[in-house]
């Protein structure tokens, strides 16, 4: 599997109901090694937006401002959900473990 | 010394590379029939790419990455694959139009049909493109084009009523014309201006040319002199239009009716220039083009690319301007008309004109790339307004093709 087979797939709670789409996989590089390795923190799901944040997830990214503002607007209520939480991957859906956490989609890096 | 003289050649091959076949061609039509009610467009264009080039070369000096390069990461595979085909497509257009417009030059010197000269402008095209210095293509064509200076001296020698023509710089839809072409033509002029090649031959000729932090400075002084000088030849072309062809309701249906002018206005000796300045202007941005369509390809694929290579360093790069030369003088010896191609060209430029804007907008306002050089408040201003206005256009243009008939 590569990662664009898993985005914008839907995203299905434990009891199947849709609560978003998967717009990003979030990786953290580890390691002092060269290269650093790549894990999978997570996955942005949005209610709302399939479209692409565009890099506003982050948190230090608010210019311009307009633009930031409309970014944000549209993909309100997004959440990161960690792999650990990741219950199931089907070819067109993600199903969550019962009682997945939401954490907040903002990349503070 | 040497610094200061290689930033007068940098503004001076700015000035002279600034006009192309679009800007030639769209603005002796626009002149010839709405006089001076469109210069406000070219105005606002001529802002618009200094907004634009100013960030997009910022984002290549700092950040090391040229146009496409950033829209593949910032948009992902799919979405910049749907982007590189619509922007290649529209470039591959512009680049006929360009290779047309050499085939028209000669057409004007010589007589002989545009069908033989295509051809012949492509083979130069390639040759150059192959075995030329990215410097030196990029000074002997930028440094001849200004020629085209024969068209701001030709409104002085022309003696026109300086009030009558003051007069027509405010914006009015003459009575003769439908407001939808009058618009139409707008979105054209436009996308004339704001020619999407500018960029990704400006943002990549920047990596060519090594750019650094330390380039900025430079590369302002080309935005910000450069650009709005060659937006004066840019008008100066209207200019003689409205003084000469309006009054007589010449059409401008070749290169001949755009030289026009200048020749009643200074000669032989005017039309020398003239036409030095116009074979250089419009080889230079069939250079341009042809180079962009290599540079959009290859980088969004990640291909190694570039004239500062060998040529067997960058074979697909290479192989990519030569197929797009070859597709390019095939579709103009089915015996399109260059002019009609041009005034297409230059429509679908603007549509096609928010793909690429965005992306960098955004780009140059994020530290992970540009560090302390992101975006001031000015440029978020200005970029944000031009957001808009580009969108507007954009969107505008196919509607106003519909309704007036392509600007008949």
């Amino acid at each position: 599997m590569i990662l664009s087979d898993l985005m914008r797939n839907d995203v299905l709670d434990p009891s199947g109901d849709r609560i978003g789409r998967v717009i990003d996989i979030r990786l953290r590089l580890e390691g002092v090694q060269d290269p650093s390795v790549a894990r999978v923190v997570g996955l942005v799901v949005s209610p709302r937006s399939a479209a692409s944040f565009l890099g506003y997830e982050r948190s230090d990214l608010t210019r311009p401002v307009l633009l930031a503002g409309l970014l944000r607007w549209m993909h309100r209520g997004s959440f990161l959900v960690p792999w650990s939480d990741v219950l199931r991957i089907d070819s067109r859906e993600v199903r969550l473990r019962p009682g997945y956490r939401r954490e907040s989609a903002a990349d503070p890096a | 010394m040497s610094k200061l003289f290689a930033l007068a050649l940098g503004i001076l091959t700015a000035i002279g590379g600034f006009v192309d076949i679009g800007d030639l061609v769209t603005n002796a039509v626009v002149g010839s029939r709405f006089g001076l009610g469109l210069v406000w467009v070219t105005i606002l264009g001529v802002v618009g790419i200094c907004v634009y080039a100013n960030m997009a070369g910022r984002v290549a000096a700092v950040s090391g990455r040229a146009t496409f390069e950033i829209i593949r990461e910032r948009l992902g595979a799919r979405a910049g694959m749907a982007n590189l085909v619509a922007s290649f497509l529209i470039n591959l257009l512009t680049m006929c139009a360009e290779i047309g417009g050499v085939a028209l030059v000669f057409q004007l010197v010589t007589g002989i049909s545009p069908l033989l000269w295509i051809p012949l402008a492509g083979f130069g095209v390639w040759i150059v493109v192959w075995r030329a210095k990215f410097s030196a293509l990029e000074n002997a064509t930028g440094l001849l084009g200004l020629g085209l200076i024969a068209f701001s001296v030709a409104i002085f020698l022309l003696h026109p009523n300086w009030g009558q023509l003051g007069e027509q710089l405010i914006p009015r839809i003459p009575v003769t014309e439908d407001p939808s072409t009058y618009w139409y033509y707008a979105v054209g002029l436009f996308g004339a201006a704001m020619t999407p090649y500018e960029v990704f031959f400006f943002s990549s000729g920047g990596i060519e040319e090594k750019w650094t932090a330390k380039s900025i400075g430079t590369m302002r002084a080309n935005v910000f002199v450069g650009f709005p000088l060659g937006g004066i030849l840019s008008i100066s072309i209207a200019v003689c239009a409205t003084i000469v062809l309006l009054p007589q309701a010449i059409a401008v249906t070749s290169l001949s009716q755009v030289a026009l002018p200048v020749i009643q206005a200074g000669g032989t000796i005017a039309f020398a220039f003239l036409v030095v300045g116009m074979a250089a202007a419009v080889f230079g941005a069939a250079l341009e083009t042809t180079l962009s369509s290599g540079y959009t390809i290859a980088q969004y694929f990640g291909w190694s690319w570039g004239k500062f290579r060998r040529p067997a360093k960058a074979a697909r790069f290479h192989l990519v301007m030569l197929a797009g030369l070859i597709i390019a003088v095939i579709v103009l010896m089915t015996g399109v008309d260059p002019i009609a191609v041009t005034e297409f060209s230059v429509v679908f430029s603007a549509i096609a004109l928010p793909l690429t804007y965005i992306p960098i907008l955004i780009v140059s306002n994020d530290r992970g790339y540009m560090g302390r050089f992101v975006n001031g408040r000015v440029s978020n201003a200005l970029g944000i307004v031009f957001l808009v206005v580009i969108l507007v256009a954009s969107i505008a243009a196919i509607p106003l093709m519909i309704i007036s008939g392509a600007g008949q």
